[in-house]
């Protein structure tokens, strides 16, 4: 059970001001904007279950919203505390991955693998 | 002169012995404590992840074996010991600090005795050797305080910490502990992650190698608040083995995977008949088929309990049939499926790769 090296983080850490960087165990590097990542929540409360439909209210989030605190669940996601309480979304390792906004996954987005 | 023993000689004796669930050698997993050689006498401790573990004669005699070839060992002395590893997280400490493995039990449908099965798993494992909790987590229909013939209600202390009541070697917290008989609620989301923070952070369960965790039927909202609340091992999959019942566990299989949460395996319930008279096995619904999803999903396999009148008035009666009949193969069929629970956690457990560094 050979863990995907791209879909596995070595270290999670702060960019910019309030920004996560993710360094990959394959070498890449991902930096996701505060604000973008606490829209792209996807627990109960912000994303519909069975629709996948939106609930998040995107006026909603504050502007300057930032991650207070960031804890490992299990070894397939991340637990994000935000400055506006928000704090049930889990992030797994294998969404943020093909959610890395920089310019060459944008283009290339590595493919999501069958479980 | 002759020849001196060395501590190498023996670990590479050991070398020889793969752990079949996990693929390696047992030198290399760790499992060698305790060494000491005092001329030609050898003596270590084979520390097993699970207490449940098939192979623990096999390994004790085949170290005893290998050892004993090396030039100048005259005795050996091998014993054997377990230690569950705790799940690779860090986030339980905020929560449940003393549990080391959740392990949520699940049905895409309900009534295939997924409480039942919950029930006889949390039995068996206490059984092994395991320090074992059971959580219901059915506010719809709370079984688990009659399957396990509980009687006493929890003691809360302090105005709000809850001490479970203990039977058959087992802790237990049940939503029927708080409700009114025919009490109806209807709970939402908030209220749901409300309850499970308090079944986990307000429930004394001390510490804990495996909690099992009774889901209420269905893939909605109470699976979706637990895997968000706190770290899980794996689920393991409660099916029967009819057609329907089956496209159901997929789409029970399929939520876990979607949430991340890994999939234990599949067990099939009610799977075949066994005629009380003459023991022949009667495949009623065409058994097998859990097993035959088992592999087209890809998930582990792990095992099937006959149908059987007596699982059903032992839970009746709150004697969960590992304790009313140990000897029959009902029993038996419920310690294979534990064994396989516990190794396919340690797998699980072992697997990872090295945690990620947080410095946020
Ligand atoms: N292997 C078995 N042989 C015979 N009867 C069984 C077996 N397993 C469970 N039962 C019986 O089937 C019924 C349903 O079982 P159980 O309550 O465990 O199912 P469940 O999946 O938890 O149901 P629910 O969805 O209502 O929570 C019970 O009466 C139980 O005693
Ligand atoms: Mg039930
Ligand atoms: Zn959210
Ligand atoms: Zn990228």
């Amino acid at each position: 059970m050979d863990a995907d090296l791209s879909r596995t983080p070595e270290e999670i850490s702060r960019a910019n001001q309030h920004d996560v960087k993710i360094k990959w165990r394959d070498g890449h590097e991902s930096v996701y904007p505060a604000r973008s990542l606490r829209l792209a929540c996807a627990c109960a409360a912000c994303v519909h279950e069975f629709t996948g439909h939106t609930l998040i209210n995107p006026t909603s989030v504050p502007e300057g919203v930032r991650p207070l605190n960031i804890l490992p669940v299990g070894r397939y996601a991340i637990q994000i505390t935000w400055s506006d309480g928000h704090a049930t979304g889990i992030y797994a390792f294998d969404r943020l991955r093909v959610m890395c906004p920089c310019p060459v996954c944008k283009y290339s987005p590595p493919q999501v693998l069958p479980h | 002169m002759p020849d001196r023993v060395t501590e190498a000689a023996v670990l590479d004796a050991l070398r020889k012995i793969e752990d079949p669930d996990l693929h390696r050698d047992i030198v290399s997993l760790g499992f060698i404590k305790d060494m000491k050689i005092d001329g030609g006498k050898v003596s270590f401790t084979i520390e097993m992840t699970t207490p449940a573990c098939p192979v623990r004669e096999k390994f004790q005699a085949e170290a005893r074996a290998h050892v004993s070839q090396i030039p100048g060992v005259g005795s050996v002395d091998v014993r054997m010991t377990s230690q569950v590893r705790p799940s690779q997280s860090e986030i339980k400490n905020q929560l449940i600090p003393g549990v080391r493995n959740v392990v949520p039990v699940a049905s895409g449908k309900g009534g295939v005795g997924k409480s039942t099965v919950s029930a006889n798993l949390a039995v068996a494992l206490a059984q092994m050797g395991a320090r074992v909790g059971l959580m219901d987590a059915d506010i719809y229909g709370p079984s688990i305080p009659m399957i396990m013939g509980v009687t006493e209600g929890p003691e809360i202390v302090d105005d709000r910490r809850i001490i479970p009541p203990a039977q058959n070697g087992v802790k237990i917290i049940s939503m029927g502990f708080f409700l009114q008989e025919k009490e109806a609620v209807i709970w939402r989301g908030p209220m749901l992650i409300q309850m499970i923070r308090q079944f986990l952070g307000d429930v004394e369960w001390g510490d804990l190698d495996y909690l099992v965790v009774d889901l209420p039927p269905g893939t909605g909202d109470i699976q979706l608040s637990l895997c968000q609340t706190i770290p899980l091992t794996g689920a393991v999959i409660v099916s029967t083995p009819q057609d329907v019942a089956l496209k159901v566990a997929q789409k029970a299989i399929a939520l876990f995977q979607k949430l991340n949460c890994p999939v234990l395996g599949i067990i099939e319930n009610m799977s075949h008949y066994v005629c009380r008279k003459c023991g022949e096995r009667d495949d009623i619904f065409g058994s097998g088929g859990a097993r035959r999803a088992a592999v087209d999903l890809d998930v582990p396999f792990l095992g099937d309990i006959p149908l059987a009148t007596e699982i059903r008035t032992s839970a009746d009666d709150g004697r969960p049939i590992l304790l009313s009949d140990p000897d029959s193969p009902y029993a038996k069929a419920f310690l294979h499926a534990a064994e396989n629970v516990a190794a396919q956690i340690s797998i699980q457990n072992m697997s990872g790769a090295a945690p990620v560094k947080i410095t946020f």
